[in-house]
Order: structure tokens, then sequence, then C-alpha cells
């Protein structure tokens, strides 16, 4: 059969956000596919430099919709390391609970596209029905859904009171019941199933190859995961699993995000329980002096690299940001070869694209 | 001569047919919408939508025949609109004659090449992929859901779908004898539709919109229009080869009875389509041919011995 | 992996490369190691054999000031903890092996680098622009002059 090549994006029902990929196919066989970004680049590290620190951190947030709280809470970590100020424990843990709240409704969000691109649209409708009793959580707390504000140098801008505490507790056990119901559906559901196992799969030297870090890398049995290996407090100080399968594909990518999804809810308890008193934030000065740091983080999509370089003024002199997006793209052609047309769908959506992030 | 444009133009003809398939489509969204624990249109959606989809620009790629992609629905529309006539409805019925099973089935299969040659004709990418899918659909469903058809006939003893419904009251429904001849039938129109899991050709995350993705406008409205009275006039066509009433004589109870059924069908179909995923190509294409053809064929050879 | 496989690193590379090589201490959290240019591809290659697999955690370049006369570009690992390797190239003429060949991941890393800093990366297919468009004319936009307001 002829070569065509189908162009997917930038506008495509797949593509949440734009992206072009030309994908080279022969009957109902895929042969290969190349990739441009580009199409949400803001330069944002360059603005970062036209800016002073506190308003890059209101720049940051906007780099991603779903994952801007580590973005911020990445690069506070960095500007206070540099400062050597001594930052709250309470604000470590309230950043701690928005980073975990924020993973599980980006895994839920991951999960409602999949259900869609296979087909299964009702569980994509019941998913992000759930996925409301996070963002609820996260407005009631910080008074956002998407972008929250919460973070600022020197800790966080919200604090808790006896009556959201009891809020969140409730919301998080029900979110839990309401994950275990959607659990039990993914293992059991066949058809979910039959477009899943097998798909694509990625050996453990494929990821180390392609430095591919998250979720996808987890999925194919290389344990890594920055809460654990270059903690950021609380996360020292705290005990989780890291869940990983063996097998590698996209049914080992869809269980270790819904895992993932089940321990996060874990965590937010454990924080709830463990969060001790005091203030939520410091003053800092704002002339930061002279420095480097790198600051390493656990966004929802993998490894989050952020290197912030100060010259004493109070505009940072370089930061570079490397998203987990990114290492996941490079990995994307090479899933494309040996697969069909109608696994696209899959593949891409086990990539969890945010190219918000990857553009910058 | 006017009572034939009455029967022509109102009832059964195109504005029963009309008003029906509004009422399908109505009736489809609000159901899947209540499975999917979310409100659903207000009554009156598929008509507005039908309204606004006429009044947009009507526009098509360079150098496509425009006739040609106008007339293709206005063929399908009148196929499936003379299909309409000849099925009985509520046990009243019009112009049948011996032999308008077959007619009907032939009718109801030109909307299908119709598609197809849609999607050759708009000359992007996505409606050649669409529109070949539809034909490789259309040979994995078409086989089992004619033979389907043909049991009922042959517990009859007609060619008429009148005839077939009308011995249902000495008989009884046929679905009592044939149950698996009527769940191929389902899934065969499940299938005629590209209803989920069969809607294959116009998997959104796939192929954008299959056949039709160039298409706006009027002409979009009229493919919209002729897949739901499509849709009405196979779900008539169901009730009368299985769902036949017996021996019921009051008109009023008939027409009740007939509403009814057509309402279970249609909370049956939009059921699966709820809980159901998409089929890849080539597992339809599987379960097509290595499960429906012979199931369908063990019950026509059962029903024809039986009747010996 | 801990401070002390680094440091049994920094040995072995000293040992089997005949140039010294500096510890730059400055950036926290990540050690790094200043190499010249044309080491690069012999240590990133013993660094990957010796880990059996080196994650690359990323590629930054950058300039000390405006109109600097080099451009420092940083190569950061991680492998349990994190540490880096850093280069200086002149800004006239910058051009540096590549690595893609030993780590396939670096590929977009150094496709932004290029087109960012207009890095030239040797012996690699040619690096098409990763983030900026295709008809992008002008001067690479972080080497630009700080006084044309861009």
């Amino acid at each position: 059969m002829t070569k065509i090549s189908i162009p997917i994006g930038p506008q495509h029902p797949l593509l949440k956000e734009p992206l072009s990929m030309k994908v080279d196919i022969s009957g109902e066989r895929v042969l290969g596919g190349s990739l441009r970004l580009g199409y949400v680049h803001r330069g944002i590290e360059r603005l970062a430099q036209k800016r002073n620190y506190v308003q890059n951190v209101h720049l940051i947030e906007r780099i991603c919709g779903i994952c801007s709280h580590i973005h911020t809470t990445t690069y506070c970590h960095g500007v206070e390391s540099l400062l050597k100020v001594e930052v709250p424990m309470r604000a470590y843990y309230l950043r701690a609970l928005m980073c975990e709240l924020e993973r599980i409704h980006s895994h839920l969000l991951w999960l409602g596209i999949l259900a869609k691109h296979v087909g299964l649209d009702t569980i994509f409708m019941h998913v992000w029905h759930d996925r409301e009793l996070a963002l609820d959580i996260m407005e009631e707390i910080t008074g956002g859904r998407v972008l929250h504000g919460a973070n600022q140098i020197g800790g966080v801008r919200f604090e808790l009171d006896e009556a959201q505490v009891a809020m969140i507790r409730a919301g998080v056990e029900k979110l839990h019941t309401q994950v275990e119901g959607v659990l039990d559906v993914i293992e059991n559901e066949p058809a979910l199933i039959a477009r899943t196992r097998g798909v694509a799969p990625v050996s453990a030297d494929m990821i180390k190859k392609y430095c591919v870090v998250g979720p996808i890398a987890r999925a194919s049995g290389v344990d890594v995961d920055m809460r654990r290996d270059n903690p950021i407090p609380p996360y020292d100080q705290m005990e989780f699993s890291v869940v990983t399968l063996p097998d590698g594909d996209a049914l080992a990518r869809t269980l270790v995000r819904v895992y993932e999804t089940r321990e996060s809810i874990l965590l937010c308890e454990r924080i709830l329980r463990d969060i001790p008193d005091g203030p939520v934030s410091t003053r800092v000065p704002r002339k930061v002096p002279a420095g480097e740091v790198i600051v390493r983080s656990e966004a929802p999509r993998g490894e989050l690299f952020y290197y912030l370089r100060s010259d004493g003024t109070d505009k940072p002199a370089r930061l570079k940001i490397r998203t987990p997006t990114l290492a996941a793209l490079c990995l994307l052609p090479e899933q494309m070869s040996a697969i069909q047309v109608a696994d696209i769908p899959v593949v891409l959506a086990g990539v969890d694209l945010c190219v918000a992030c990857a553009d910058r | 001569m006017i009572e034939g444009l009455f029967y022509l133009l109102l009832f059964p003809g195109l504005v029963f047919q009309v008003v029906c398939g509004l009422a399908y489509e109505w009736l489809d969204r609000k159901l899947l919408a209540l499975f999917q624990r979310r409100v659903g249109p207000p009554w009156y959606q598929p008509l507005v939508d039908m309204i606004k989809l006429f009044s947009k620009e009507d526009l098509l790629p360079e150098g496509v025949n425009e006739r040609i992609a106008g007339l293709l629905p206005l063929l399908s529309l009148s196929s499936v609109l003379t299909a309409g006539l000849y099925v009985p409805i509520a046990g009243f019925s019009l112009y049948a004659f011996e032999g308008d099973l077959i007619v009907i089935s032939f009718l109801m299969s030109i909307p299908t090449l119709a598609y197809y040659m849609a999607g050759i004709l708009s000359k992007g990418i996505y409606s050649l992929l669409g529109g070949g899918r539809s034909l490789l659909q259309y040979f994995s469903y078409e086989v089992p859901f004619l033979i389907s058809l043909i049991g009922p006939a042959v517990m009859a003893g007609s060619w008429s779908v009148e005839g077939i419904m009308t011995s249902q009251y000495l008989l009884g429904p046929f679905i009592l004898y044939q149950p698996l001849g009527f769940i191929l039938a389902f899934v065969g129109l499940i299938g005629k539709l590209k209803r989920d899991p069969l809607d294959i050709p116009s998997a959104s995350s796939e192929v954008v919109g299959g056949s039709l993705t160039e298409y706006t406008g009027s002409k979009l409205a009229l493919w919209h229009l002729v897949m739901n009275m499509q849709a009405v006039v196979g779900i008539f066509l169901l009730i009368n080869l299985y769902l036949g009433r017996s021996g019921m004589s009051n008109p009023i109870i008939a027409i009740i009875i007939f509403i009814v059924e057509c309402m279970v069908i249609m909370g049956m179909l939009s059921a699966t389509s709820a809980v159901f995923a998409r089929l890849r190509i080539d597992q339809l294409a599987g379960v097509g041919w290595r499960i429906l053809v012979p199931l369908a064929l063990a019950q026509l050879a059962f029903v024809i011995l039986m009747g010996v | 992996m801990d401070q002390t496989n680094i440091e049994s690193l920094c040995h072995k590379l000293k040992s089997q490369l005949d140039c010294t090589f500096d510890l730059y201490t400055e950036i926290r959290n990540d050690d790094t190691f200043v190499i010249s240019p044309d080491q690069l591809k012999v240590v990133v290659a013993m660094i990957n054999e010796h880990f059996n697999g080196i994650h690359l955690s990323t590629i930054t370049a950058q300039q000390r000031e405006a109109n600097a006369e080099v451009i420092e570009v940083m190569y950061s690992f991680f492998q349990g903890v994190g540490f880096s390797l850093m280069i200086s190239l002149p800004t006239k003429a910058p051009e540096v092996t590549s690595i893609v060949s030993i780590i396939p991941g670096a590929d977009f890393y150094e496709r932004e680098v290029a087109e960012m800093f207009g890095v030239k990366f040797t012996g690699r297919r040619e690096t098409p622009p990763l983030l900026l468009p295709d008809d992008w004319d002008q001067a690479p936009p972080f080497i630009r002059n700080e006084v044309n307001n861009d």
C-alpha cells in the first residue's frame, strides 16, 4: 500500500494544546513520525530576566495550567536557597498538600482524556466529575481552581483554619472512595484493557537512553521519583511508596498513574495529620545575593528541573526550566513505529502531553 | 392525488419522519447524558441545531465537485424516506407489497455507500480514511444484519414487512422464538447507524470527522438528518420484524405499545453507547466474520428446521 | 548513590584523562566539573559507561553577562544525586561535538541550545528549530544586544 503522511495538529481533536506531528502510515500501520513544537512558545526564560523575583512567581505560575503549583514551588524553593532563609515547616507542608492535590487532579484529567480517546465517554464524564472534588478543595483553600497564587517567596499565601481542615479531610475521604471505584473499573474493563495491553511497549533500556522521566519511566520498571531521591522538605520526612510496573506498555502507563493517584490521596491524609503549627511565611529581602542553584522536583509528569542564577540584583540573571513533557516527547517518534493507526490516540495519551510546559 | 401527497409529505412521509428523527436525536442525547451524570439538552435542541446548521456558510475544498457533493445527501434522504413508507407504523401500513423487505434493505444501504462516496469526493486525508473505514465496517456488519432479517421472513412465510407483522398476531412476537436474531439485528443496526461502539468511521480522535470532515452548512445538516431518519426507520423495522404486537385491535393501545417499544429499543441503543468502548477496525472485522456470521447462520438454520 | 561515588567518579575521570579539570562547587545541590570542549564526548562516554546508562536532566547554556566573550554550556546529570559538566565556548564561533550518539535523549536539549544561543553541534543530523518559528531570521534570542530591546 502506498505511504501517506497524515498531519496531526496543530489543531486536532486528540490534542488539547497545539503541536505538529507528521505521521507516515501505510494502510493501518504506522511507519514513523516527526515532531514540531513551538506553537505555544512564549519565551518565559527571557521574560523572567526582565522581571523581579516577586513578579516571576506570577509569571512562572502561568507556564502551565495543570501543573502550575509545582512550578512556583520549585522556583520559590530555589530563590529561598539563594536567600538562605529558613522557611517555616508549616509552609512546606501546605505546599506539599497543594502539590499532591495537583497530582491527583492532573492524573484524573489525564485518565478522562485517555478514556475519551478510546471511546469510553462515560468513564471520561465520571472521572472528571470526581476530579471536581479535588478542584473544589483547591478553590476553597486558595481561591483558584487552576491558577492558585498559593506560593510566595518565603512561604505560602494562605492559611487553614479548623473548618477548612475538616472540609479537606472530608473531601479527601470522598476522593478516596471514588478513586477506588475508578481503579476497580480500569482494572476490569475489557475494552480498555484490549485497547491498551501490549501497545507500544517501551523497555527500561530505551527509557534510560532517551532520559525519560515520570510515570512513563516508572511504568517500564525504572524506579525514579524526585520526591524520594532528591526531596524538598517535607518529603524527606514523609513515608510513601513509589509505584513501578515492569511491562512498559500503555496499560502499565495507565495503571501506574491511577495507583499514584491513590498514593497521593494517602499522602494528603498524612500531611493533614502531621502538619505542624506555626507561621506560614517569613519576610525576605528583595535583592537576592549572588549565587547559583539547581532544584529538582517531581511534577505530575516527572522530574522538573530549575536552574537559577542570581547576580545580586532583584532580577534573575538566568532562569532555565526543563519540564518533564519535553523529555517524554523525545521518545514519541520512536514509539510511533510499529503500531497501528487506531493505537495513535492511546500512545499519544500515554505521553500525557502538556505542550505549554514543553514550549514555555 | 391529494391523499397521495398527504401520505408522502406529512404522514408517514417527510414531516412525520423528520419529527421522529429529531425526537430520536433528543432522546438519545438526553439518555446518554443521564448515564453520564449530566443534565442533557432541552427538547428543542436538535431542531435548533438543524436550523442553525442550515444557516451556516456552505464551503467545500477547492476542486470538489459541488453538484455531486450536494446530490449525495439528497439521494440518501430520498432513499431513507422511501424505505420509511413501506414500514408499518403501529399497524398502519400503506404501500406494502410482497418483497418490500428486500427493497427496504436495499434502500437502507444506499446512505452507507453515499457516505463512502462523500468521503472519497472530499479530497481531504481524513475524509479518505473515514470513507475507507466505513466501507470496511459495512462489510463486517451487513451480512449478519441481512441474515437476521431473513429469519422472521422465513417464519412468517412472507417477504413483506406488513405480512411479517401481521403473522405475529397469531404466533406472538418473533423475539420469543429468535432472540439471537433480534440481538444480531440490533448489533447490525448499531453498525448501520455508526453509533458507539461501532462509530469507527467517524472516530473523532483518529479521523477527526470521518467522511464528513469537510462538509458544513446545509449539506452537513442534510447528512445529520439522514442519519437520524435512518435510525428511525431502522428502529421501526426492528419493531415490526421482532416485536410485532399480538392481537391488539384497538388502534390507541397499538400506538401506545408501539411508542413504548420504540423507547425500549432507544434505551438499549443509548445504554450500549454509554457502556462500550470503540472497537478497532481489525477487531470488528474479526468479531463480525468469526462470531456474528456463524451465529446468524445458526439462527437461520434453526428457524428453517423448526418450520419444516 | 551518594557523595562518595561522585568523588570516586572524579578520581576515575582525573586518572584516565591526561588534563586536569576543576570542581566548581558554586552551584548549590550539584557538583560541577569544568572540562574543555574537546574532552566532552570522552567524558560523557565514560560517565555513561560508569553508571551503565546515565540520566541527563538537561543542557543549559548561558552568558555570564551581556556581550560576554564566552557561552557556558552545562550538562546536568542525575543518578541518586545530581552533578554537572560545564564547558566554555567562544561567543563568536561556538562549536562542540554532539553527544546524541551516546545519549539519544540529548536531541531536544541540543536543538534548543542551538537555536537560542547559536551553538553548533557537530556530528549529528541537522538541528531544525525546536521552539522558534521556521522563518526566524534574526540573531539567536539570548545573544542579542541588551540595548536592542526585544
